[in-house]
C-alpha cells in the first residue's frame, strides 16, 4: 500500500514542474486571451466589458481582411512554391551523383539560419539603391528592370513571398530526399527493362510512392506560412501602405502602436481558431491523422 | 536467362548515353540552385571587408583592400557583446531546463502506467498546434502583471513552454520502445525511481536527447517574437533583436549591417557544419512531428 502511494507521489512530482510551466505560460495566455477579447482595455486603466464588438470591429475593419488576404497568399506561395522547388530539386539529387552531399548541406543551409538574420540579408539585396538585385540587373544591361522591390506596393509582397519561398525549400529537399530513399530500387529497374523513361518512371512510380510525404511537406507548409511574422515585421513590417500586411502582424500593431489590448486579444483569438481549423482541415481533407 | 542479361546490358549502355548527356543539364540546375541559396549570404559575408565606396563600386568582388572596419564599429554601435551573452545565457538555460523537465516528464508518461497519463500526455501534445503568435498579446499582459517583462530571466519561461511538447513527444516515442524489464531488475535491485531514471533511461535515450536538445538549441538561438515583445531594455535584448533593432537604427549603414549579421552567423553556421547530420534530422523531426 504504502509503495503505491509512494509511486503516485513520484509520478506526480515528476511530471509537476513540467505542467506548471505549461499551464501557466502556454495555457493560461490562451485562455486569458479569450478573456480580454470581450474587454475594451488600453492596459491601463480599467477594463470594460463590451460584449462582442471587438469582434464586430474587427470583421469590418478592411484592413484585418486584407491582413487575411496577404496571410493567404503566403500559405499559396508556401504550397506551390517551396513544395514543387524542393521536389524537383530533391529529385534531381536523387541518382549517383557527385557533390550529393554539398547540394544537401547548401539546400539545407537557409533552414538554420534564423529568420531575422535572413531578412535582414534580404533587406540589403533587395535595397533599390546598391542591391545585389539591382547591381545584378545593371551589370548584364537589364537595370531598366530595376525596382524598388521593398519599396514598392505592387512589388513588396512578390519580393516578400520570394524570400519566404527560399527560406525553407531546404527543409522539404531533405523531407523528399529521405522519402525517395525508401523507393526500392528493384522497381525502378523494373520498369526501365521494360523501356519506361525517366519522365515516365518519376510521374508513375517515384511520385506516387512518395505522395503521402508530399502530403505531409503540404501540411508542414500551411502550418508553417501561418506562423509568418518575424520575417515581414523585419522586412517591410506590413507596408508600404499595408500590401504586406498579415494577420499576426496586424494583431501586432493594432496591439502595441494603437494600445488596443482587447481588440488585438480578439484579433489573437480569430487567429487561434483560423489555424486550428486550417490545419485540421487540410489533415482531415488530405486524409492525415490529426497529431 | 541469356536474352534477359543481354537486354538489360542493353538498357545500361543505352542509359549510360543518356546520363551523359543529361549529367551537364542536371548539374547546371543543381548549381544554379545552390548559387541561389547560398550566394546571398556569401555575398554578404564578402562585402562585409570592404570599405563602402569599394561596397559602392565593386560588389561582386573580392573586397580591394581587406578592412575590418565595419567589424569594429558594428561591434560597437550594436552592442554585440551584450547580446551575444544574454543570447547564450538564455538559450543555454532554456535549453537544459526544457530537455530535463522534459525528459523527467516523458519517463512517467512512457513508463508508468496511471489513471491520467493518455490525458496528460495528449494534453502536452496539444501545445504542438497552439499558433504561438495568438499568444505575444496574452502573453506581454501576463509578464506584466507578475512582473517579468523586462528581466534578464523573462524569455526563458516561455521558451520552456512552448518547446516541452515537442520535446516530450520525441522523448516518450523513444523511451517507450525500451523493454519493461530493464527497470523491473533495476527496481529489485534496490535502486528508486528517481535512480533508474538518472542511471538508466537517461543515458540509454542518449540519441533522442541529442536531438532534442540540437532542436531547443537552434529554436531558442532564432527566437524573435516573444523577445520582441517581452524585452525592449537594450542591455537585455537577445541577438535577433538588436541585430533588427540595431538594422532599424543603422538603416544605410551597410558595411556594418554586414558586418553584424556576419559574426551572428558564425557560431550557427560552425554549430551546423559540425553536427550537420544530427541537425537535419533534429529539425526535419521536428517539423514533421511539430
Amino acid at each position: 500500500m504504502n509503495a503505491a502511494r509512494n509511486r503516485k507521489f513520484f509520478i506526480f512530482l515528476g511530471l509537476l514542474p513540467a505542467m506548471v510551466i505549461y499551464l501557466i505560460f502556454a495555457i493560461l495566455p490562451i485562455l486569458q486571451s479569450f478573456y480580454f477579447s470581450f474587454m475594451e482595455w488600453d492596459g491601463f486603466s480599467d477594463m470594460k466589458f463590451v460584449g462582442l464588438r471587438n469582434f464586430s470591429d474587427m470583421v469590418e475593419d478592411p484592413l484585418f481582411w486584407n491582413s487575411v488576404k496577404n496571410n493567404i497568399y503566403v500559405v499559396l506561395a508556401s504550397v506551390f512554391g517551396q513544395v514543387p522547388i524542393a521536389l524537383f530539386i530533391a529529385l534531381l539529387l536523387n541518382r549517383k551523383i557527385k557533390g550529393l552531399k554539398i547540394f544537401r548541406t547548401i539546400g539545407f543551409l537557409p533552414v538554420v539560419l534564423s529568420t531575422v538574420v535572413i531578412s535582414l540579408t534580404w533587406n540589403l539585396i533587395l535595397n533599390s539603391e546598391n542591391g545585389l538585385i539591382n547591381e545584378l540587373l545593371r551589370a548584364i544591361g537589364l537595370g531598366g528592370l530595376a525596382q524598388n522591390w521593398l519599396g514598392d506596393p505592387d512589388w513588396a509582397m512578390i519580393s516578400v513571398l520570394g524570400v519566404v519561398i527560399w527560406q525553407f525549400v531546404g527543409l522539404y529537399l531533405i523531407i523528399f530526399l529521405a522519402a525517395l530513399q525508401n523507393v526500392p530500387d528493384e522497381v525502378l529497374e523494373a520498369a526501365k527493362m521494360d523501356g519506361a523513361n525517366e519522365w515516365t518512371t518519376t510521374w508513375k512510380i517515384t511520385v506516387p510512392m512518395i505522395w503521402d510525404t508530399i502530403i505531409v511537406a503540404v501540411i508542414l507548409c500551411i502550418a508553417g506560412s501561418l506562423k509568418t511574422f518575424d520575417l515581414i515585421y523585419v522586412m517591410t513590417n506590413g507596408g508600404p501602405a499595408h500590401s504586406t500586411d498579415v494577420m499576426a502582424l496586424y494583431m501586432f500593431n493594432e496591439t502595441f502602436s494603437q494600445l488596443q489590448y482587447g481588440y488585438g486579444s480578439a484579433v489573437s483569438v480569430f487567429i487561434f481558431f483560423f489555424s486550428l481549423i486550417l490545419i485540421a482541415g487540410s489533415r482531415k481533407l488530405l486524409g492525415q491523422k490529426m497529431i | 536467362m541469356e536474352p534477359v542479361l543481354d537486354q538489360s546490358t542493353k538498357v545500361k549502355t543505352q542509359e549510360k548515353k543518356k546520363l551523359r548527356w543529361k549529367n551537364p543539364i542536371i548539374y547546371t540546375v543543381l548549381i544554379l540552385f545552390a548559387l541561389v541559396n547560398a550566394y546571398p549570404i556569401l555575398w554578404m559575408v564578402i562585402n562585409s571587408f570592404k570599405t563602402s565606396q569599394d561596397f559602392a563600386n565593386n560588389q561582386f568582388g573580392l573586397p580591394k583592400e581587406f578592412t575590418l572596419e565595419n567589424y569594429f564599429s558594428a561591434w560597437q554601435t550594436a552592442n554585440l557583446g551584450t547580446l551575444f551573452t544574454n543570447s547564450i545565457f538564455i538559450v543555454v538555460t532554456a535549453t537544459a531546463l526544457t530537455v530535463l523537465i522534459g525528459a523527467i516528464a516523458s519517463y512517467f508518461l512512457s513508463r508508468f502506467t496511471f489513471k491520467m497519463n493518455k490525458f496528460v500526455y495528449t494534453f502536452f501534445i496539444f501545445g504542438m498546434l497552439i499558433p504561438i503568435h495568438s499568444t505575444l498579446v496574452p502573453m506581454f499582459i501576463l509578464m506584466r502583471n507578475i512582473g517579468l517583462l523586462n528581466t534578464p530571466i523573462t524569455l526563458i519561461f516561455p521558451y520552456i513552454a512552448f518547446h516541452l511538447p515537442i520535446t516530450i513527444f520525441i522523448l516518450t516515442s523513444f523511451m517507450k520502445a525500451f523493454p519493461k524489464d530493464i527497470e523491473e531488475s533495476a527496481i529489485m535491485d534496490g535502486c528508486g525511481i528517481f535512480r533508474v531514471f538518472w542511471s538508466i533511461i537517461l543515458p540509454m535515450s542518449r540519441p533522442a536527447l541529442a536531438t532534442v536538445l540540437i532542436l531547443n538549441f537552434i529554436y531558442n538561438w532564432n527566437e524573435f517574437s516573444f523577445a520582441l515583445v517581452l524585452i525592449n531594455d537594450p542591455e537585455l535584448q537577445t541577438l535577433p533583436l538588436g541585430l533588427a533593432s540595431f538594422a532599424g537604427q543603422f538603416t544605410t549603414n551597410y558595411g556594418a549591417q554586414m558586418a553584424g549579421l556576419t559574426m551572428s552567423l558564425v557560431p550557427i553556421l560552425a554549430f551546423y557544419l559540425f553536427l550537420e547530420k544530427d541537425i537535419v534530422k533534429g529539425m526535419t523531426a521536428g517539423a514533421v512531428k511539430g
